[in-house]
């Protein structure tokens, strides 16, 4: 693991795009295409959507069919790189490896990806990325290369081989160690400054201990409106539905992002659905994110701690508000 | 993702105006949607309905050219064929019976620049004011009601108000489903500590989370506005100091409720007086309170009398004029106030200038260049009764299904088939495009620029991220080829923009508004102009449009139908959060459609089981007009004796079955309750679609079919 001291991030950011289509997030909160000549100022935080759906898109072709041979319709993207990724993003993505790990579509797309993470100095709204230990410093093995922002430059870490690869060609100094215990003493700060977050810990404890009435879940329930935003931005969730669609050759087969909030999710061709109660699906959800069951699977909790679903939840049912309720009622 | 860009919009459903971005592919088609964090309304979030966007556009199924009829179905045609057959059938009608045998239905889910092209286009080119849209049956009772009490029929206060409010009353609307991010405000607000009621014969989300329920009978608003208010004079927590200073009427008010006691009227409203007496002492002590209201205000023969109703209670308690008060309409579509704005509507030139008003005939005539015709025009349930009469012949239509949307279905049909003209422009293939003797592709949302002006009257700006699917035009740009063809040059444009400044120059509420700055603002709200160059966020802060607002007592009107013997269940109409209008849009998403089976009737366990139905039963229900076969949910949402249809699904349309008995002054139909008689279907027969129902009782009376 090699660290640099980078000047001028517009130097990287030329040297990736002279072989990658280059990404970026800005002040609008969203992903964008940037030239990579003329490149935009980075912008660290939390972008409204995750990188997920750069791997696991949100709605592609699956294959084909034309009545006698069965066709893969991989995708076959360009290189490319996302500059600015989160801390939190990055573990997200790490999770969806895990899951993805045979999946030939998002893996098409994940080999030509190259992760350049963005360490956050200060806590994002609804953020709380350290108590589910997925910030604010970059965890180890989720990026290709590593951004931390000083004050006369950047602190440029390469974090696995593919990221090392990728600075070949560009002359860079290495770090002092000053840099690295700046890099410390920032994250550390970072850290303190995030708010009191006691009801997460005690949210998790209790739902995992289940001492959750089920009046509550019930409650909950009513304040879900089905409408899939916390599973569409939800940097973890990766359920998907298909459909097949005939023209009139061929038989086409589509994924898309599901939601295990929908009615349908589990509904069973006979009407019979295991979830049929919006409370149970609610309930479902957040231990899908915070159960000791899926840790051991996945080795962690499907939380990052982004902080999106506390957003774009109309019916006020976001991580933050949820588990704030389980704590005081 | 890679090889995708985001382009900033507007979401095309409700009217509360999302801010969304549209992730467009590599192959220019939109693959994703995302939620604006910075928009002012939405901040971040959006419905089912906004997140699958992308299917709801998606070219798979949308028409890509112009159609004309033949004897053995549609042809494809060229926009050259389509125009020309399009010209003569007009010309031909014009010429025979003039123009008010023809007649334009203008779609509030197209943008202000389509609206004001297609009633320039009645009014300049056809030379008729037979205009009109859907606005009709949702809130044209608003427009005529508040008009009269306040001076101006929209939302008084706006969405961002519902932080202030102490007190939110939501009467006869279901606004986390049809609504669903500003009822999600309403919850915001009750888990911050407003005091939340709801006033609705079903037990709703918002009804489930409220302080009080008041499950009223449908069809008695006015009998409970009256009542509260009888109880607010008794008590004296009318705020008299507003009364006197800003409106008349007040003491013939509280004379004409001084025998309207809750004691008195409460079974008659279906609730104990003493919830009667719980909403009059909350809302008439409130710090600031907020009204909203929705289709069950609206949807009755007493609609424009139940907007008054409203009015009278809110402007007693002086709750007007302040943030997080008012008397606020919740619009359904996402441009139908814009439609309204624009002057789609029979009686009015864009921003209400009154068509019978000489002076704006002559400022309009004078605009545009052309003498503009001054007799009202037909409403558009007046073209299907003049069609009927056979003295309405020719109907250019866009972005509506009234064939699935409008009441009494079977008098839609009929009316239909006796036009010797019928053009819609559609996304895809609907009822009403079927019907059709010209159909032609119609641009998307996504594929034009234009503005939605949002129901808390915010014009915001729309913006191309593809370009349109196959040979699909923006609807100013095919009226406009339409009227060159006919010779006249009043629809030349030469971009959207160019048709918003030339409205924004005769629109007095919008004549402050340009698209670079609606850029700047995330929209701007009207009234916005010289005095008020940034928009207006609230409405009658000091004056109202017509000076003192007017207080005007309104009493009791019967439902036209109630239950009896043959039809002894009340049907009201309801939506649902993951379906829109017609449903042309929203059924295209698998996961939506997934949600809902075709079509549904909601019923009370107690109903069911006298009934002998279980949860899916397969039912037919029929009404005095129609007759339809879905499936049964059990469900104790409704009260005993209420069943309750989504209009959404074309296979079992509710308007088979629901009433067209109209609100005299605003020609509502009573959409919201008639009576039916429901009954199972024998074991193992599958609920038939309409269209399946309808061939095969073609040529005998459907009211004689078996069911």
């Amino acid at each position: 693991m090699m660290a640099y001291f980078l000047t001028d991030l517009a130097e990287l950011t030329r040297h990736l795009g002279r072989t990658r289509q280059i990404w970026q997030h800005d002040a609008r909160q969203d992903w964008f295409q940037t030239d990579a000549t003329t490149p935009s100022p980075l912008v660290a935080g939390r972008p409204a959507r995750s990188a997920k759906g750069f791997f696991f898109a949100e709605q592609e072709h699956v294959f084909e069919f034309d009545g006698r041979y069965f066709r893969e319709t991989l995708p076959r993207p360009k290189p490319f790189a996302l500059i600015g990724v989160s801390s939190c993003d990055l573990v997200a993505l790490a999770y969806q490896d895990q899951f993805f790990a045979d999946d030939p579509h998002y893996q098409a797309r994940r080999q030509q990806g190259l992760l350049v993470g963005l360490e956050c100095t200060t806590p994002c709204t609804h953020g709380f990325c350290p108590t589910v230990d997925a910030g604010p410093g970059a965890r180890a093995g989720t990026a290709d290369l590593v951004l931390h922002p000083l004050d006369d430059g950047w602190l440029l870490t390469a974090t696995s081989t593919q990221g090392e690869d990728s600075l070949r060609g560009l002359s860079l100094a290495a770090a002092s160690e000053c840099a690295q215990q700046l890099r410390d003493k920032q994250l550390a700060d970072c850290e303190q400054q995030f708010p009191d977050d006691h009801h997460i810990v005690e949210g998790a404890r209790r739902l995992n201990a289940g001492e959750i009435a089920e009046d509550l879940w019930q409650h909950l329930g009513i304040q879900c409106l089905s409408c899939s935003g916390c599973t569409s931005l939800c940097p973890t969730c990766s359920c998907y539905g298909v459909q097949d669609q005939s023209s009139e050759q061929t038989i086409s087969r589509r994924r898309f992002w599901d939601s295990c909030l929908y009615d349908g999710f589990q509904r069973e061709a006979s009407q019979h659905n295991p979830s049929a109660d919006a409370g149970a699906r609610v309930q479902r959800f957040w231990y899908h994110k915070f159960s000791d069951d899926f840790r051991q699977d996945f080795g962690r909790y499907g939380c990052v701690g982004c902080g999106r679903c506390e957003v774009t939840c109309p019916g006020v049912i976001g991580v933050h508000s949820v588990m704030k309720r389980i704590c005081h009622e | 993702m890679p090889g995708q860009q985001s382009v900033q919009t507007i979401c095309p459903f409700c009217g509360v105006g999302c801010g969304m971005n549209l992730l467009v592919d590599h192959q220019e088609s939109v693959v994703g949607v995302s939620p604006q964090s910075d928009h002012p309304i939405s901040k971040g979030k959006l419905c089912a309905k906004g997140w699958s966007t992308p299917f709801a556009i998606e070219p798979g199924d949308r028409l890509k050219h112009p159609l004309i009829r033949t004897p053995n179905g549609f042809r494809a045609a060229s926009w050259e064929e389509a125009l020309e057959v399009i010209c003569f059938g007009l010309e031909d009608i014009i010429t025979r019976l003039g123009p008010d045998a023809v007649g334009v239905i203008s779609s509030a889910r197209a943008s202000n620049e389509d609206n004001y092209a297609a009633q320039k286009f009645a009014r300049a080119v056809l030379g008729t004011n037979n205009v009109d849209h859907c606005a009709r049956i949702c809130h044209s009772p608003t427009v005529a009601g508040l008009k009269q009490t306040l001076g101006s029929g929209a939302m008084t206060n706006s969405a961002a108000d519902i932080d202030q409010a102490d007190v939110i009353v939501v009467w006869g609307s279901d606004a986390t489903e049809n609504h669903a991010i500003l009822g999600g405000h309403i919850i915001e607000a009750k888990l911050r500590g407003a005091t939340l009621i709801v006033v609705d014969p079903r037990r709703t989300r918002l009804a489930k989370l409220a302080d009080l329920h008041l499950q009223v009978r449908s069809g008695s608003n006015i009998l409970l506005a009256n009542a509260l208010l009888h109880e607010i004079y008794r008590h004296g927590w009318q705020d008299q100091a507003f009364l006197d200073a800003r409106c008349e009427g007040a003491e013939a008010l509280a004379e004409a409720v001084a025998d309207c006691s809750p004691s008195r009227l409460s079974e008659a409203i279906g609730v104990p007086a003493s919830q009667i007496q719980t909403l009059a002492r909350i809302y008439g002590q409130a710090g600031n309170a907020m009204i909203f209201y929705g289709m069950g205000i609206t949807q009755f023969v007493s609609g424009t009398f139940n907007v008054m109703a409203l009015a009278n209670l809110a402007l007693s308690c002086g709750q007007m004029g302040r943030p997080g008060t008012g008397v606020n309409p919740l619009r359904g579509q996402n441009n139908v106030q814009g439609a309204c704005d624009m002057g789609c509507l029979p009686n009015v030139y864009p921003g209400y200038q009154d068509v019978a008003d000489p002076a704006a005939r002559q400022r309009i005539s004078d605009y545009w260049q052309c003498l503009v015709p001054n007799r009202t025009g037909l409403t558009s349930m007046g073209m299907t009764r003049a069609a009927l009469r056979g003295v309405f012949k020719g109907m250019i239509l866009f972005g509506e299904d009234p064939v699935v949307t409008d009441p009494d279905q079977n008098e839609v049909l009929a009316s239909l088939k006796a036009l010797d003209l019928l053009v819609v422009a559609e996304l895809t293939m609907t009822e009403t495009a079927s019907h059709a003797h010209v159909v032609l592709p119609a641009a998307s949302f996504a594929e034009k620029n234009g503005t939605f002006t949002n129901c808390e009257r915010r014009v915001q700006l729309v913006h191309q991220a593809i370009p349109p699917v196959g040979e699909s035009r923006g609807d100013w740009q095919w009226l406009g080829a339409i009227a060159r063809r006919l010779g006249s040059k009043a629809l030349d444009w030469t971009d959207s923009q160019a048709v918003f400044d030339e409205m924004a120059a005769i629109t007095p509420n919008y004549s402050g508004m340009t698209y670079p700055k609606l850029a700047r603002h995330h929209g701007l709200q009207w009234p916005c102009n010289e005095t008020a160059p940034d928009g207006t966020a609230l409405l009658h802060q000091t004056s109202f449009p017509i000076g003192r607002a007017r207080l005007i007592p309104v009493h009791h009107v019967d439902i036209d139908e109630p239950a009896d013997g043959d039809y002894p269940l009340q049907l009201t109409t309801n939506r649902l959060h993951f379906h829109y209008g017609c449903g042309s849009m929203s059924r295209k998403s698998p996961l939506l459609e997934r949600e809902t089976p075709d079509g549904i009737l909601f019923i009370n366990p107690l109903d069911a089981q006298s009934l002998g139905l279980r949860d899916h039963s397969a039912v037919g229900v029929r009404s005095r007009r129609g007759y339809l076969e879905t499936r049964a949910i059990l469900t104790d949402d409704l009260p005993p004796g209420l069943v309750s249809m989504p209009y959404h699904f074309h296979e079992a349309p509710s308007n088979q079955l629901t009433n067209r008995a109209m609100d005299p002054i605003s020609k509502m139909p009573e959409l919201k309750v008639c009576a039916v008689r429901v009954c199972p279907l024998p074991e193992g027969q599958q609920p038939r679609p309409i269209q399946a129902i309808l061939a095969q009782t073609s040529g005998s009376d459907p009211q004689e079919t078996s069911g």
